[in-house]
Protein backbone atom coordinates (compact mmCIF):
# COMPACT_ATOMS: atom_id res chain seq x y z
CA UNK A 1 0.00 0.00 0.00
CA UNK A 2 2.74 1.80 0.28
CA UNK A 3 3.83 1.88 -3.23
CA UNK A 4 0.18 3.43 -4.02
CA UNK A 5 0.34 5.95 -1.49
CA UNK A 6 3.79 7.30 -3.14
CA UNK A 7 2.52 6.77 -6.73
CA UNK A 8 -1.28 8.72 -6.37
CA UNK A 9 0.71 12.08 -5.30
CA UNK A 10 3.62 11.03 -7.66
CA UNK A 11 0.63 11.17 -11.24
CA UNK A 12 -0.83 13.92 -9.63
CA UNK A 13 1.97 16.00 -9.31
CA UNK A 14 3.42 15.20 -12.87
CA UNK A 15 0.00 15.37 -14.41
CA UNK A 16 0.02 19.79 -13.13
CA UNK A 17 3.71 19.96 -14.41
CA UNK A 18 2.24 19.12 -17.91
CA UNK A 19 -0.69 21.37 -17.73
CA UNK A 20 1.33 24.28 -16.27
CA UNK A 21 4.19 23.82 -19.34
CA UNK A 22 1.54 23.19 -22.07
CA UNK A 23 -0.17 26.70 -20.70
CA UNK A 24 2.98 28.19 -20.72
CA UNK A 25 3.37 27.36 -24.48
CA UNK A 26 0.31 28.13 -24.93
CA UNK A 27 1.02 32.03 -23.53
CA UNK A 28 4.71 31.80 -25.39
CA UNK A 29 4.06 30.26 -28.89
CA UNK A 30 4.84 32.70 -31.29
CA UNK A 31 8.81 31.89 -31.50
CA UNK A 32 8.10 28.30 -31.56
CA UNK A 33 5.62 29.19 -34.89
CA UNK A 34 8.14 31.05 -36.63
CA UNK A 35 10.79 28.26 -35.38
CA UNK A 36 8.78 25.95 -38.14
CA UNK A 37 8.45 28.90 -40.84
CA UNK A 38 11.06 30.51 -43.65
CA UNK A 39 12.93 33.71 -42.89
CA UNK A 40 10.45 35.27 -45.09
CA UNK A 41 6.97 34.26 -43.97
CA UNK A 42 4.08 35.92 -44.88
CA UNK A 43 0.93 36.40 -42.42
CA UNK A 44 -1.31 33.22 -44.16
CA UNK A 45 1.51 31.03 -43.05
CA UNK A 46 2.04 32.38 -39.63
CA UNK A 47 -1.65 32.20 -39.59
CA UNK A 48 -1.79 28.59 -41.07
CA UNK A 49 0.90 27.25 -38.14
CA UNK A 50 -0.23 28.84 -35.40
CA UNK A 51 -3.71 27.58 -35.79
CA UNK A 52 -2.44 24.54 -35.87
CA UNK A 53 -0.75 24.95 -32.96
CA UNK A 54 -3.69 25.90 -30.83
CA UNK A 55 -5.64 22.68 -32.01
CA UNK A 56 -2.79 20.89 -31.01
CA UNK A 57 -2.72 22.49 -27.72
CA UNK A 58 -6.28 22.36 -27.11
CA UNK A 59 -6.33 18.67 -28.02
CA UNK A 60 -3.73 18.18 -25.07
CA UNK A 61 -5.96 20.08 -22.96
CA UNK A 62 -9.01 18.00 -23.50
CA UNK A 63 -7.20 14.81 -23.14
CA UNK A 64 -6.16 16.65 -19.76
CA UNK A 65 -9.48 17.09 -18.83
CA UNK A 66 -10.74 12.81 -19.81
CA UNK A 67 -7.18 11.77 -17.54
CA UNK A 68 -8.16 14.09 -14.57
CA UNK A 69 -11.82 13.34 -14.36
CA UNK A 70 -10.85 9.58 -14.35
CA UNK A 71 -8.09 10.54 -11.48
CA UNK A 72 -10.53 12.19 -9.41
CA UNK A 73 -13.30 10.03 -9.72
CA UNK A 74 -11.76 7.30 -8.32
CA UNK A 75 -11.59 5.42 -11.30
CA UNK A 76 -7.96 5.08 -11.94
CA UNK A 77 -7.07 6.84 -9.00
CA UNK A 78 -5.81 3.67 -7.27
CA UNK A 79 -4.70 1.55 -10.31
CA UNK A 80 -1.11 1.06 -10.40
CA UNK A 81 -0.65 0.35 -13.50
CA UNK A 82 -2.14 3.66 -14.89
CA UNK A 83 -0.46 5.30 -12.44
CA UNK A 84 3.12 4.08 -13.32
CA UNK A 85 1.98 4.78 -17.29
CA UNK A 86 0.53 8.44 -16.19
CA UNK A 87 3.59 9.01 -14.28
CA UNK A 88 6.30 8.45 -16.71
CA UNK A 89 4.13 9.47 -19.56
CA UNK A 90 3.83 12.93 -17.93
CA UNK A 91 7.25 13.29 -16.82
CA UNK A 92 8.51 12.58 -19.93
CA UNK A 93 6.27 15.45 -21.47
CA UNK A 94 7.24 17.50 -18.63
CA UNK A 95 11.46 17.14 -19.90
CA UNK A 96 10.40 17.18 -23.52
CA UNK A 97 8.27 19.80 -23.44
CA UNK A 98 10.49 22.20 -21.66
CA UNK A 99 13.05 21.45 -24.05
CA UNK A 100 10.46 22.55 -27.19
CA UNK A 101 9.86 25.46 -25.35
CA UNK A 102 13.50 26.88 -24.22
CA UNK A 103 15.25 25.33 -27.46
CA UNK A 104 12.14 26.58 -29.52
CA UNK A 105 11.84 23.67 -31.47
CA UNK A 106 9.61 23.33 -34.19
CA UNK A 107 6.42 23.10 -33.76
CA UNK A 108 5.69 19.77 -35.70
CA UNK A 109 7.66 18.06 -32.90
CA UNK A 110 4.95 18.76 -30.78
CA UNK A 111 2.42 16.18 -32.12
CA UNK A 112 4.76 13.38 -31.54
CA UNK A 113 5.55 14.41 -28.33
CA UNK A 114 1.20 15.15 -27.79
CA UNK A 115 0.98 11.20 -29.35
CA UNK A 116 3.06 9.43 -26.85
CA UNK A 117 2.69 11.16 -23.77
CA UNK A 118 -1.06 12.90 -23.80
CA UNK A 119 -2.99 10.32 -26.20
CA UNK A 120 -1.37 7.04 -24.41
CA UNK A 121 -2.84 7.57 -20.72
CA UNK A 122 -5.73 8.87 -22.15
CA UNK A 123 -6.25 6.09 -24.34
CA UNK A 124 -5.78 3.62 -21.42
CA UNK A 125 -7.72 5.60 -19.12
CA UNK A 126 -10.86 5.58 -21.40
CA UNK A 127 -10.83 1.70 -21.66
CA UNK A 128 -10.32 1.85 -17.99
CA UNK A 129 -13.90 4.08 -17.66
CA UNK A 130 -15.58 1.35 -19.87
CA UNK A 131 -13.90 -1.37 -18.09
CA UNK A 132 -15.23 0.05 -14.60
CA UNK A 133 -18.66 1.34 -15.86
CA UNK A 134 -19.86 -0.89 -18.53
CA UNK A 135 -18.28 -3.88 -17.86
CA UNK A 136 -18.54 -3.37 -14.14
CA UNK A 137 -15.40 -4.54 -13.07
CA UNK A 138 -13.48 -2.96 -9.47
CA UNK A 139 -11.54 -0.18 -10.10
CA UNK A 140 -8.38 -1.70 -9.23
CA UNK B 1 -30.30 1.65 22.56
CA UNK B 2 -27.92 1.65 19.56
CA UNK B 3 -27.89 4.85 17.33
CA UNK B 4 -26.93 4.21 13.77
CA UNK B 5 -25.19 7.91 12.13
CA UNK B 6 -24.46 7.98 8.94
CA UNK B 7 -20.33 8.64 8.14
CA UNK B 8 -20.36 12.06 7.43
CA UNK B 9 -17.22 12.89 6.15
CA UNK B 10 -16.62 14.32 2.69
CA UNK B 11 -14.33 12.21 0.72
CA UNK B 12 -13.92 14.70 -2.13
CA UNK B 13 -12.63 17.24 0.41
CA UNK B 14 -10.23 14.25 1.83
CA UNK B 15 -8.80 13.90 -1.78
CA UNK B 16 -8.25 17.72 -2.52
CA UNK B 17 -6.57 18.35 1.15
CA UNK B 18 -4.43 15.38 0.66
CA UNK B 19 -3.45 15.79 -3.22
CA UNK B 20 -3.18 20.08 -1.94
CA UNK B 21 -0.47 19.36 0.48
CA UNK B 22 1.44 17.48 -1.80
CA UNK B 23 0.99 20.39 -4.52
CA UNK B 24 2.03 23.23 -1.97
CA UNK B 25 5.29 21.52 -1.39
CA UNK B 26 5.94 21.44 -4.81
CA UNK B 27 4.69 25.22 -5.11
CA UNK B 28 6.49 26.18 -1.83
CA UNK B 29 9.76 24.74 -4.31
CA UNK B 30 9.25 26.23 -7.24
CA UNK B 31 8.51 29.79 -5.55
CA UNK B 32 11.87 29.62 -3.37
CA UNK B 33 13.78 28.82 -6.18
CA UNK B 34 11.85 31.73 -8.32
CA UNK B 35 12.58 34.31 -5.56
CA UNK B 36 16.25 33.17 -5.97
CA UNK B 37 16.28 34.00 -9.97
CA UNK B 38 14.56 37.23 -9.50
CA UNK B 39 16.74 37.76 -6.82
CA UNK B 40 19.75 37.28 -8.61
CA UNK B 41 18.60 38.45 -12.38
CA UNK B 42 16.44 41.73 -12.10
CA UNK B 43 17.00 44.87 -10.38
CA UNK B 44 14.64 43.78 -7.04
CA UNK B 45 14.77 45.99 -4.16
CA UNK B 46 15.99 44.23 -0.94
CA UNK B 47 12.84 45.30 1.25
CA UNK B 48 10.40 44.10 -1.68
CA UNK B 49 12.61 41.10 -1.90
CA UNK B 50 12.73 40.44 2.27
CA UNK B 51 8.78 41.14 2.66
CA UNK B 52 7.46 39.02 -0.67
CA UNK B 53 9.88 36.19 0.97
CA UNK B 54 8.60 36.46 4.65
CA UNK B 55 5.12 36.36 3.47
CA UNK B 56 6.11 33.19 1.68
CA UNK B 57 7.19 31.45 5.00
CA UNK B 58 3.90 32.67 6.62
CA UNK B 59 1.83 31.11 3.43
CA UNK B 60 3.78 27.89 4.56
CA UNK B 61 2.67 28.07 8.11
CA UNK B 62 -0.85 29.32 7.50
CA UNK B 63 -1.12 26.20 4.86
CA UNK B 64 0.12 23.43 6.88
CA UNK B 65 -2.20 24.70 9.52
CA UNK B 66 -5.35 25.02 7.34
CA UNK B 67 -4.77 21.17 5.86
CA UNK B 68 -3.95 20.11 9.41
CA UNK B 69 -7.34 21.52 10.87
CA UNK B 70 -9.26 20.83 7.59
CA UNK B 71 -7.90 16.79 7.99
CA UNK B 72 -8.61 16.63 11.24
CA UNK B 73 -12.43 18.52 10.93
CA UNK B 74 -13.30 16.16 7.95
CA UNK B 75 -11.78 12.83 9.65
CA UNK B 76 -13.17 13.69 13.09
CA UNK B 77 -16.31 15.05 11.62
CA UNK B 78 -16.18 18.83 14.00
CA UNK B 79 -17.59 21.74 12.95
CA UNK B 80 -15.22 23.62 14.90
CA UNK B 81 -11.87 22.44 13.30
CA UNK B 82 -13.57 22.62 10.03
CA UNK B 83 -14.42 26.37 10.54
CA UNK B 84 -11.36 27.35 11.72
CA UNK B 85 -9.48 26.01 8.32
CA UNK B 86 -12.12 27.50 6.26
CA UNK B 87 -11.76 30.60 8.10
CA UNK B 88 -7.36 30.11 7.48
CA UNK B 89 -8.44 29.36 3.84
CA UNK B 90 -9.36 33.17 3.16
CA UNK B 91 -5.80 34.15 4.68
CA UNK B 92 -4.46 31.82 2.58
CA UNK B 93 -6.36 32.79 -0.54
CA UNK B 94 -5.47 36.24 -0.17
CA UNK B 95 -1.86 35.52 0.09
CA UNK B 96 -2.51 33.35 -3.28
CA UNK B 97 -3.95 36.86 -5.02
CA UNK B 98 -0.92 38.84 -3.59
CA UNK B 99 1.48 36.76 -5.43
CA UNK B 100 -0.87 36.23 -8.65
CA UNK B 101 -1.18 39.89 -9.05
CA UNK B 102 0.55 42.25 -6.81
CA UNK B 103 4.19 40.92 -6.06
CA UNK B 104 7.16 43.53 -7.45
CA UNK B 105 7.72 41.10 -10.63
CA UNK B 106 5.09 38.09 -11.46
CA UNK B 107 6.30 35.22 -13.47
CA UNK B 108 4.14 33.52 -16.22
CA UNK B 109 4.73 30.74 -14.52
CA UNK B 110 3.87 32.03 -11.01
CA UNK B 111 0.40 33.16 -12.67
CA UNK B 112 -0.29 29.76 -13.33
CA UNK B 113 0.28 28.17 -10.71
CA UNK B 114 -1.54 30.82 -8.00
CA UNK B 115 -4.08 29.99 -10.58
CA UNK B 116 -4.33 26.37 -10.03
CA UNK B 117 -3.97 26.92 -6.57
CA UNK B 118 -7.18 29.32 -6.25
CA UNK B 119 -9.02 26.15 -8.39
CA UNK B 120 -7.85 24.26 -5.40
CA UNK B 121 -9.01 26.88 -3.04
CA UNK B 122 -12.45 27.35 -3.90
CA UNK B 123 -13.76 23.41 -4.57
CA UNK B 124 -12.19 23.17 -1.09
CA UNK B 125 -14.24 26.26 0.27
CA UNK B 126 -17.14 24.74 -1.31
CA UNK B 127 -16.58 21.37 0.29
CA UNK B 128 -16.01 22.83 3.53
CA UNK B 129 -18.82 24.88 3.77
CA UNK B 130 -20.92 21.92 2.90
CA UNK B 131 -19.10 19.54 5.58
CA UNK B 132 -19.35 22.17 7.89
CA UNK B 133 -23.84 22.34 7.70
CA UNK B 134 -23.24 18.88 7.32
CA UNK B 135 -21.62 18.45 10.94
CA UNK B 136 -23.60 20.97 12.51
CA UNK B 137 -26.98 19.89 11.15
CA UNK B 138 -26.99 16.22 12.79
CA UNK B 139 -25.97 16.27 16.22
CA UNK B 140 -26.94 13.00 18.64
CA UNK B 141 -27.39 13.35 22.36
Amino acid sequence: MSAVGNLVPARFLTLTAHLVIVITIFWSRENNVEACLPLDFTQEQYDNEDTKLVVALSVTLGLFAIELAGFFSGVSMFNCSQGLLSTAAHASASVALLFFLFEQWDCEFYWWILAFCSVLPAFVEILLFIAVFGLKKKPL
Amino acid sequence: MAVSVSQMSSTPLQVLLYLNGWYFAAYFLAESLMFVFKGLMLPYPTANLTLDVVLLLLFLGLESLRIFYGWKGNLTERSLAMFVSVLILVLCAVLSVYYLLLQTFVLRLEFILNAVLLCFYSLEMLLGIMSISAFSRSKVY
